[in-house]
C-alpha cells in the first residue's frame, strides 16, 4: 500500500506538473489580452525539446550531470511527499531534513551545471540563483520548523500536519511570508531575477538545449507543482477522514488556485533588481523566524 | 540685428582672410564656407556663443570641387538657426583638425569618414575603427566615387575587432550582437564588479546596408523617399519627409499647405505608435510584459490607423519630392478622430497604472543618471535629453512643415534617469493627439483643390545644399543633402537621433547595476538600423559553409579557453 | 495602495478581453486601398517602362529580345510595395491587390512575367516619357532595355535602337564587383 503511494505520487506529479504550467501561461495570457497557448502545449514543447539534440557546449561531464541530479532530487523530494494524507513507506526512513537536502541540492544542480557551463551569463545567473537559494531555504526551513515545533515530531506526515496544528498569529504570519516567498520559489516575476530572460537570457539554463534544456524545464514544473503542493498540505490541510481521492482532488483544487494567484502576481509585477530582493528576502528572513518564535510561545 | 546677421559678421571679424562665404540660403539657415585652417577656430567659436554640435558630413568632391569636403553643422536652438561649416582638403593631403577633443559628440562623425572617405583627423583621441567591418580591406575607402556601390571584398575569417581589455577587478560581460533586450545587433562589452558595471566599450555599425552609397549611385530624386523610409523599422516617415524637406530646400521648392499637414499627420501617427511601443518594450525590459501588451494593444489602433490612411501599417509611403501621395478626406479624418479619442481615453488610464505602480517607481528611478551638464556635452537629443532638464524639440525650435501653426507644449522631467524619459514620453503621446487634432481642423478648412504635390518643371540644380531637422520619435534626426548631377543627390547625410545619443550610453551605465543594462540602453530607444545606415558592406564571403557540430563545440570550446 | 493599483491594472486587461487572432486560422482582411501585391493587367500594359523605371527597389526587369518582344519581369520578392508603379503607369494596368501572404519556398510563386508585342514610334522607339508631369521623375531610361532577368538585375543602359551586340553582351551577365582574395 505504502509502496503504491510512491508511484502515485511520482505519477501524479510528473502528468500534471506541465499541465499547470499550460494554467499559468493561459491566465497570464487573459492577463495581457492575449489568446495564449492551449493548455496543453507545455506537453508538447517538452517532447519537441526531447527530440532535439543535447548540445554540450562545455564539454563537461558536470554539465551533462546537472540536469539529471536535479531532475532526480526533485523527484526525491516528491516522492516524500504526503500526497493527500498518505504517508509514503519512504517517510519512515526519512524526515524533514531529507526533504529540505533533496530541495537544496535540486537548486545545487542548476548551480553547477550553470558554472559547468562556463558561459558568463550563466555564472551571473549562478551567483544569483546561489544568493536566493542562501535566502530562501531558511524560509522553507523555518515553516517546516513551525510544524516541528507543534507536532514535536521531525517526521514528515506530523511536521506538515504541524503547521496548521494552531491557527494563531504564528500560522497566519507564515502563512503569509511562505506566500510571498512561494512567488521566489516559483522563479516568477517579481522574483525571477535568477532567470530574467531580457538581462541574462534564462541565465544557468543559457547553455542547454534539447533533453538536457526538457529535464531542467521538467524539474522546474515540478518544483512549482512541489512548493504550491507543500503549501496546501501544510497550510490548508483540511483533511477528510475517509476519502484520499476527495482529498486528492480537492488538494488539486486548491493547488490550482494557488498557481492562478501566482501566475496574476506574475504577470502584474516587474522584475525586481537583486540587491532589492536581497532586501526583500532578508525581511521574509526575519519575520519567519519571529513567526517560529512566536510558535514556541504558543501563539 | 539678427541672430544670423551678428554671427555672419562674427565669422568675418573673426577668420578674415579664411572666411571664404557665408549665405543664407533659406530663413534659418547659414552655409558657411571656409579654409580648413580656420575650422578649429570657427567650430569652437559657435560652441562658445551657445551652439549644439549636430553632425559631421564628409563627401568626395574631387571630381566637381577641390578635393573632399567636410561638413559639420551646429544648432542655436533659441534662434531657430543651424549653421553649417564646410571646409576642403585637397585629394592628396585628407586631413582635417579633429574637433572631437572639445566637442566629444563629434567623435563617431570623424571615426566615420576615416573609414569611409579615407580622411584623417589631428589630433583624434580614439581613432578605431566605427563603421566598416572589421575584415573590410584597409585602402579602400566605399564611399569615395571611384569605388562602385556594389563591391564586394571577400570575407575574412580570422579577423576581429580588437576589444579593450576589462579593467583590473572587473569581468566582461558580452551583450550582443545577439541579445534579448537589444533588438537589433549591437555589442556591448560591459565590464562588470559583481553585478556593477564599471564601463562598457560599443562596438555597433553591423548592419550596414549602403543607403546612402546606394543614393549617390544608383537611385534617383523621388526613389530615395521610399528607400529612406526604410533605414528605420519604426520612424520611417520621419527619413523620408526629412530627406524631401533638405531636397526641397535645396532646390527652393514650395510644397502646398495641404502637404505639410498631411506630413505632419503621419508624423505625429508615427510618434504615438513609436512612444507606445516604446512603453511596451520598456515594460518587457523590466520584466512587466502585461505593460508591454497592453500598451501594443493600444498601438494596434493606431497601425489600424495607419494602414487605413496609407495602404500600410509602417511604410507609409505617402511622401515624394514636392508634396505627398494620398489625401487625408473627411471619411478618413473621421476615423482618426474616432481612434484618437479611444487611444487618449486608453492611455489615461494606463499612464495612471503606470506612474502610480510603486514597483516601476523602484526599477527605473535613479537609474540611468546622466546630468544635466553631461547632456549638454554628449548633445543629447529628444525624450533622452528632456528627460534631463533640456527643452529642445526641432518642432519648436526649428519648425519645419508647418508645426509653427499649432500649438503644443514640449514636456520636460528633470528627474534625470530613466524615469524622467518615460515621463516625458507618456506625456507626449497626449502632445501628438493634440497636434493631429489640430492638423485635421486645418485640413478641413482647406481648400478642396489645393494640390497634393507640386510639379518641378525644371531639373533641380546641382552643388546646392540643403538642411533639414524632423523631430523623431527619438529625437532630432537631420538629413543633409548635397545636390547633385543626374537626377540624384550628391551627397545624402542621415544623422538619426541614436546616433548621438547612444555615443552616450556608456556614461549612463557607468555605476549602475548590469540588472539595468537593459532599461538603460532601453531609454534611448535604440534604433541600431537608423544609425547604421551608412554603407556597403555584405558580408557573405561568397560561397556559405555548413559547420559540423564537432566543428561548432570545438571552435566555442577554443573561444573560452582562449580567454 | 498597492493592492489597489494592482486591481486597476488587472481591470484595464479584462476590460480590454481577448483582442489577438487566431491568425493563420482565421484570415485577417485587408483594408481598402491597401498596398499589397501589385497585379500587371495583361491587356492594358502597354510596355512603357514605367514601373520600371521608378521602382525604388528596382524589382521590375525589362528585356527587349528583339525588335517588337519585350518582357517585363516583376520579383516580388525584392518588392517593397510602395505602389510607384501603380500610380506612374499611364494606363493603370497596375493595382494594389489585397494579397498580402506571400510566403513561399518558389520564387516563381511570386513572379510576374509579361511578354508584349511592341509597335515601333517613329521618333523614339519607346514614347513614354512626356505622360508625367513632373520633370524628376520624366528623367529615365527610354528606348530599348536589356536588363538581365535571369540574376534579376536592371542594367543602367538602354539604346535609342534595338542593339543585337548590347542584348548578346547582357545575356551572361553577371553582378559585378566581387573582389578576389
Amino acid at each position: 500500500m505504502n509502496a503504491t503511494a510512491v508511484v502515485i505520487n511520482l505519477i501524479y506529479f510528473l502528468a500534471l506538473a506541465p499541465f499547470l504550467e499550460g494554467v499559468m501561461r493561459k491566465v497570464t495570457a487573459r492577463i495581457q489580452s492575449r489568446q495564449g497557448p492551449p493548455l496543453y502545449q507545455p506537453y508538447l514543447d517538452l517532447l519537441k525539446l526531447l527530440g532535439k539534440e543535447n548540445l554540450n557546449a562545455a564539454g563537461h561531464p558536470v554539465f551533462r550531470l546537472a540536469p539529471l541530479l536535479a531532475f532526480a532530487s526533485v523527484l526525491s523530494a516528491v516522492a516524500l511527499l504526503p500526497l493527500a494524507g498518505w504517508s509514503s513507506f519512504l517517510a519512515h526512513s526519512s524526515d524533514l531534513m531529507t526533504l529540505i537536502y533533496f530541495l537544496t541540492l535540486s537548486g545545487f544542480s542548476i548551480l553547477i551545471g550553470a558554472l559547468a557551463s562556463g558561459n558568463p551569463f550563466a555564472s551571473v545567473g549562478a551567483s544569483r540563483e546561489m544568493m536566493t537559494i542562501i535566502m530562501l531555504e531558511p524560509v522553507l526551513a523555518m515553516t517546516l520548523i513551525l510544524g516541528v515545533v507543534s507536532s514535536g515530531s521531525l517526521s514528515l506526515l506530523p511536521a506538515t500536519a504541524g503547521v496548521s496544528a494552531t491557527r494563531g498569529f504564528s500560522y497566519f504570519l507564515m502563512m503569509a511570508v511562505y506566500l510571498v516567498a512561494l512567488q521566489a520559489f516559483v522563479s516568477r516575476q517579481p522574483f525571477d531575477i535568477p532567470e530574467a530572460e531580457v538581462e541574462i537570457l534564462e541565465g544557468p539554463y543559457v547553455e542547454y538545449s534539447g533533453p538536457n534544456y526538457a529535464l531542467f524545464r521538467y524539474t522546474l514544473n515540478l518544483k512549482r507543482m512541489f512548493y504550491s503542493w507543500l503549501f496546501v498540505v501544510g497550510f490548508l490541510g483540511f483533511l477528510l477522514p475517509e476519502g484520499p481521492v476527495l482529498n486528492l482532488v480537492i488538494q488539486t483544487g486548491l493547488v490550482l488556485v494557488l498557481f492562478v494567484l501566482i501566475s496574476v502576481v506574475g504577470a502584474t509585477h516587474p522584475r525586481f533588481r537583486m540587491d532589492q530582493a536581497l532586501k526583500f528576502y532578508a525581511g521574509l528572513v526575519m519575520l519567519s523566524l519571529l513567526a517560529v518564535g512566536l510558535r514556541v510561545k504558543g501563539w | 540685428m539678427s541672430r544670423a546677421e551678428e554671427l555672419v559678421l562674427w565669422l568675418r571679424k573673426e577668420l578674415g582672410g579664411n572666411l571664404i562665404s557665408a549665405e543664407a540660403t533659406a530663413p534659418g539657415r547659414i552655409f558657411v564656407d571656409l579654409k580648413r585652417e580656420a575650422l578649429v577656430t570657427a567650430a569652437a567659436g559657435l560652441m562658445n556663443r551657445g551652439a549644439r554640435y549636430q553632425v559631421g558630413v564628409g563627401y568626395d568632391a574631387r571630381k566637381s570641387g577641390p578635393g573632399f569636403a567636410l561638413v559639420h553643422t551646429f544648432a542655436f536652438d533659441k534662434d531657430s538657426l543651424l549653421v553649417a561649416i564646410r571646409t576642403f582638403a585637397p585629394g592628396d593631403d585628407p586631413e582635417f583638425d579633429s574637433l572631437t577633443p572639445f566637442i566629444p559628440g563629434a567623435g563617431w562623425s570623424e571615426r566615420e569618414y576615416q573609414d569611409l572617405l579615407g580622411l584623417k583627423f589631428r589630433n583624434n583621441p580614439n581613432s578605431k575603427r566605427l563603421v566598416l567591418s572589421d575584415d573590410w580591406p584597409t585602402g579602400i575607402y566605399p564611399l569615395r566615387q571611384e569605388v562602385p556601390h556594389d563591391l564586394m571584398p571577400p570575407a575574412a575569417e580570422e579577423v576581429a575587432f580588437r576589444l579593450e581589455e576589462a579593467p583590473p577587478g572587473t569581468s566582461i560581460v558580452p551583450f550582443g550582437p545577439f541579445h534579448a533586450s537589444l533588438h537589433e545587433p549591437a555589442h556591448f562589452s560591459v565590464y562588470v564588479d559583481g553585478e556593477d558595471i564599471k564601463g562598457c566599450e560599443y562596438r555597433g555599425f553591423m548592419t550596414h546596408r549602403g543607403i546612402e552609397k546606394l543614393a549617390q549611385t544608383e537611385l534617383t530624386y523621388n526613389d530615395i523617399p521610399f528607400v529612406a523610409e526604410r533605414i528605420c523599422g519604426i520612424c520611417g516617415s520621419v527619413h523620408s519627409v526629412n530627406y524631401a524637406q533638405a531636397v526641397e530646400a535645396a532646390a527652393g521648392i514650395r510644397i502646398s499647405r495641404r502637404a505639410e499637414f498631411i506630413r505632419m499627420v503621419a508624423l505625429e501617427l508615427e510618434r504615438l505608435h513609436s512612444h507606445l511601443l516604446w512603453i511596451g518594450v520598456a515594460g518587457h525590459l523590466i520584466g512587466f510584459d502585461t505593460v508591454f501588451m497592453q500598451a501594443w494593444r493600444i498601438r494596434e489602433k493606431i497601425m489600424w490607423l495607419a494602414e487605413r490612411l496609407t495602404g500600410n501599417r509602417k511604410t507609409y509611403g505617402m511622401v515624394i519630392i514636392g508634396g505627398v501621395r494620398r489625401d487625408i478626406n473627411q471619411d478618413r479624418s473621421q476615423d482618426i478622430r474616432v481612434v484618437l479619442r479611444e487611444v487618449e481615453r486608453e492611455m489615461l488610464s494606463l499612464e495612471k497604472a503606470i506612474l502610480k505602480d510603486r514597483t516601476i517607481h523602484k526599477r527605473t528611478r535613479g537609474v540611468g543618471y546622466l546630468s544635466p551638464e553631461e547632456a549638454v556635452k554628449w548633445n543629447l537629443v529628444g525624450p533622452v535629453a528632456r528627460a534631463r532638464g533640456l527643452s529642445i524639440d526641432a518642432r519648436r525650435d526649428h519648425p519645419y512643415a508647418a508645426y509653427d501653426e499649432v500649438e503644443f507644449e514640449v514636456p520636460v522631467a528633470d528627474s534625470c534617469d530613466v524615469w524622467g524619459t518615460l515621463v516625458v514620453r507618456l506625456k507626449e503621446v497626449y502632445q501628438a493627439i493634440r497636434i493631429i487634432n489640430q492638423c485635421l481642423d486645418k485640413l478641413e478648412r482647406l481648400p478642396r483643390n489645393e494640390p497634393l504635390s507640386v510639379d518641378l518643371e525644371g531639373p533641380i540644380p546641382p552643388g546646392r545644399q540643403g538642411l533639414s531637422l524632423v523631430e523623431a520619435p527619438r529625437g532630432e534626426a537631420v538629413h543633409y543633402v548635397l545636390t547633385g548631377e543626374d537626377n540624384r543627390p550628391g551627397r545624402w547625410r542621415v544623422r538619426a537621433p541614436t546616433y548621438p545619443n547612444l555615443q552616450a550610453v556608456p556614461a549612463m551605465l557607468l555605476n549602475n547595476k548590469l540588472a539595468d543594462f537593459p532599461i538603460i540602453v532601453g531609454s534611448i530607444d535604440p534604433c541600431i538600423s537608423c544609425t547604421d545606415r551608412v554603407l556597403v558592406v555584405e558580408r557573405s564571403s561568397g560561397q556559405a559553409r555548413l559547420l559540423s557540430r564537432q566543428e561548432l563545440e570545438s571552435i566555442s570550446r577554443q573561444k573560452r579557453s582562449g580567454k | 495602495m498597492w493592492l489597489w493599483n494592482k486591481i486597476k491594472q488587472l481591470a484595464i486587461s479584462f476590460r480590454a478581453g481577448v483582442v489577438t487572432l487566431r491568425y493563420p486560422f482565421e484570415s485577417r482582411p485587408a483594408p481598402e486601398d491597401f498596398r499589397g501585391q501589385p497585379v500587371w493587367d495583361h491587356a492594358k500594359c502597354i510596355g512603357c517602362a514605367g514601373c520600371a523605371n521608378h521602382c525604388p527597389a528596382r524589382t521590375i526587369f525589362l528585356r527587349d529580345i528583339c525588335q517588337e518582344v519585350r518582357i517585363l519581369l516583376y520579383d516580388s520578392s525584392r518588392c517593397t510595395y510602395c505602389g510607384r508603379c501603380a500610380d506612374l503607369c499611364p494606363e493603370k494596368a497596375i493595382t494594389m491587390s489585397d494579397r498580402f501572404e506571400l510566403a513561399t519556398d518558389n520564387r516563381q510563386d511570386i513572379t510576374q512575367t509579361i511578354e508584349l508585342f511592341m509597335m515601333t514610334c517613329q521618333r523614339c522607339g519607346r514614347c513614354y516619357d512626356l505622360e508625367i508631369k513632373n520633370y524628376i521623375d520624366r528623367l529615365s531610361r527610354l528606348g530599348y532595355r536589356y536588363d538581365s532577368l535571369e540574376v534579376r538585375k536592371v542594367i543602367q543602359r538602354s539604346t535609342a535602337d534595338f542593339s543585337p551586340e548590347e542584348l548578346e553582351k547582357t545575356i551572361g551577365y553577371e553582378r559585378p564587383g566581387r573582389l578576389d582574395k
